[in-house]
């Protein structure tokens, strides 16, 4: 009886959360004059979806999209390459040196971006890459966390089977692609989507380095757009752009439920 | 360059005992490039700066300039500029006052929502849709929400201007941040329920413990550890917010937090040395936060 009760409260708060992104929906599809409507109205009087064409008739909104896509498979890819190779070499080979690399690259997980974009910006003015998709890239190129989870899970994968590659004359790379990776592919999808999520969350990097309308990705762009609409009658685009920017990262957690929930674990160190 | 190390491989697989442990070596040697991608992008991007951003704490900078010395002047600057008081104010306030009822409440939501029924399931996943969202998108959202005819006033006939006061502002970005947060740390925490065995109760409930007990005598003492790093995360996480302060408020009745200031004094004052001054201080505050909490953890663990 009081777990019915514990489970009731539970699943009203969970109502509550979610009705916050149904709000949210329901809202862009209102026609502009009911969004504000008091008292409140949840349903539309009638579906507005050209609500959504606002975004992409009035603002650059479908180039901050593409930017955005663009950006994070881009270095969703790169992280798979960097993090994988890392990964592989810390975990399958002995070199002096080896561990100090690894411990340093755990180390730069205590400095958060935060502390240290002033100069990473100063280093990317010098280089010529403000505004410019190397900057947005290429400093985002690997992660320690990846390297850490990668090199657990090669960790994993017996000696015995790289050994028996080795016989076969199978080479360094060729091993890594055809034994290890196979056996890794879980690990590298759950870093494939920690990393894009990452990516289409960032905010602050590329507000700093892609301000122009070429190379702006989606949060910089829509902050720019909220900024330019103000008042009311700017709403129901803004609402749609908000929407549309949702989609992408709320459809992959629905569709890959398990492994975001992993990826969220580790990424705190507790798998 | 696969076909060259198989070739190398070949060649000195033919050998004797002596080419043997040549050949070892070279694999191991093609092993260790292997982390160089890696490790260079992290001496540049990473490495370098984080120390650099000391070195420009005590310069004068401008980034069109070459930076002057001006030994500490930036943290006796900082010491005396009220702003920056004030900053780190709403930078504490914003962390206590968001992430101190989100790891209480995902703690709540664990232990209520550990069964893994499949109802129970559905329930988890509301808490959880918010994580998925991003910061940016999310805050537009909210703007509407707070909105003085938005939804949170709406429904609790609320007459409050959340964004546009400096009493409610503060309150406005805590409300959406435990919105936002509380499903990160109810993923932590069922994480670390998952992990504790399940005879640990059982044998609680033979001994007769009511829930209540069972909860601050069993769960809570194994749930420690995992309560420390959530806490630590919740401080790094806490002071890194900036999006939602933008997007909100942009900075204004008192939400102007410590990575809001740091992003003004370099980029539209132009004073990156003061900025990395700032930074300094963060990292250091981190670093003292996260040991301290680890310690105060481990102490009443035992």
């Amino acid at each position: 009886m009081k777990r019915l009760l514990v489970w009731a409260l539970a699943t009203a708060g969970g109502l509550a959360f979610a009705a916050v992104l149904a709000y949210a929906v329901l809202s862009a599809l209102k026609p502009g004059g009911e969004v504000l409507a008091v008292p409140l109205r949840w349903w539309p009087s009638r579906f507005e979806w050209h609500n959504f064409a606002l975004p992409f008739e009035q603002t650059p909104f479908a180039r901050y999209y593409a930017n955005s896509v663009f950006v994070g498979v881009t270095v969703t890819l790169l992280n798979l390459v960097t993090c994988t190779l890392a990964g592989y070499s810390f975990s399958k080979f002995s070199y002096p040196g080896r561990n100090v690399a690894f411990v340093v690259v755990l180390a730069t997980l205590m400095v958060p971006l935060e502390v240290i974009y002033v100069p990473l910006y100063a280093l990317i003015y010098d280089l010529g890459w403000v505004n410019s998709f190397a900057g947005l890239i290429i400093p985002a190129g690997t992660s320690a966390f990846g390297i850490f989870l990668m090199r657990q899970a090669i960790d994993s994968v017996p000696d015995e089977l790289l050994e028996a590659a080795r016989l076969d004359g199978a080479g360094v790379l060729r091993t890594l692609l055809t034994i290890v990776g196979p056996l890794v592919r879980g690990p590298m999808a759950a870093l494939a989507l920690f990393i894009f999520l990452m990516n289409w969350d960032s905010h602050l990097w590329p507000l700093l380095v892609a301000s122009d309308d070429d190379h702006r990705t989606l949060p910089v762009g829509l902050a720019a757009m909220q900024a330019n609409n103000l008042g009311a009658s700017g709403i129901p685009m803004m609402m749609a752009a908000a929407v549309l920017a949702l989609v992408p990262t709320v459809a992959l957690f629905l569709s890959l439920q398990k492994r975001f929930v992993e990826g969220v674990a580790m990424s705190a160190g507790l798998r | 360059m696969t076909t060259t190390t198989a070739r190398t491989v070949r060649v000195s697989g033919s050998g004797r005992a002596p080419a043997r442990r040549r050949r070892v070596h070279g694999r191991d040697l093609v092993g260790a490039a292997l982390s160089l991608p890696a490790l260079l992008l992290f001496a540049f991007f990473a490495i370098y700066p984080g120390l650099r951003v000391f070195y420009l704490s005590l310069f004068d900078y401008s980034l069109t300039a070459p930076p002057e010395f001006v030994g500490l002047d930036n943290f006796r600057f900082l010491a005396e500029d009220p702003r920056f008081r004030q900053a780190v104010l709403n930078s504490v306030f914003y962390t206590v006052g968001t992430y101190l009822p989100a790891l209480a409440l995902a703690l709540a939501l664990a232990v209520a929502l550990r069964r893994k029924t499949r109802g129970l399931g559905w329930v988890r996943l509301l808490y959880f849709l918010p994580v998925a969202t991003s910061w940016v998108a999310i805050s537009v959202v909210w703007r509407l929400v707070l909105h003085p005819d938005g939804l949170l006033n709406e429904t609790f006939h609320l007459d409050v201007n959340w964004l546009t006061s400096s009493s409610t502002a503060r309150w406005a970005l805590v409300i959406m941040g435990i919105w936002k947060e509380t499903g990160f740390f109810l993923i932590l925490f069922l994480a670390g329920l998952a992990r504790m065995p399940e005879e640990v109760h059982e044998a609680a409930l033979v001994d007769g413990a009511n829930p209540w007990q069972r909860f601050w005598r069993v769960t809570f003492p194994l749930l420690k550890p995992i309560t420390a790093i959530c806490s630590v995360i919740a401080v790094i996480r806490g002071f890194q917010a900036f999006s939602p302060q933008v997007v909100l408020t942009g900075g204004a009745f008192d939400t102007e937090v410590v990575n809001l200031f740091v992003y003004k004094t370099a980029f539209e004052s132009a004073r990156m040395g003061r900025a990395s001054a700032v930074a300094v201080l963060m990292f250091a505050l981190l670093i003292a936060v996260t040991l301290v909490q680890l310690r105060v953890f481990r102490r009443t663990d035992t």
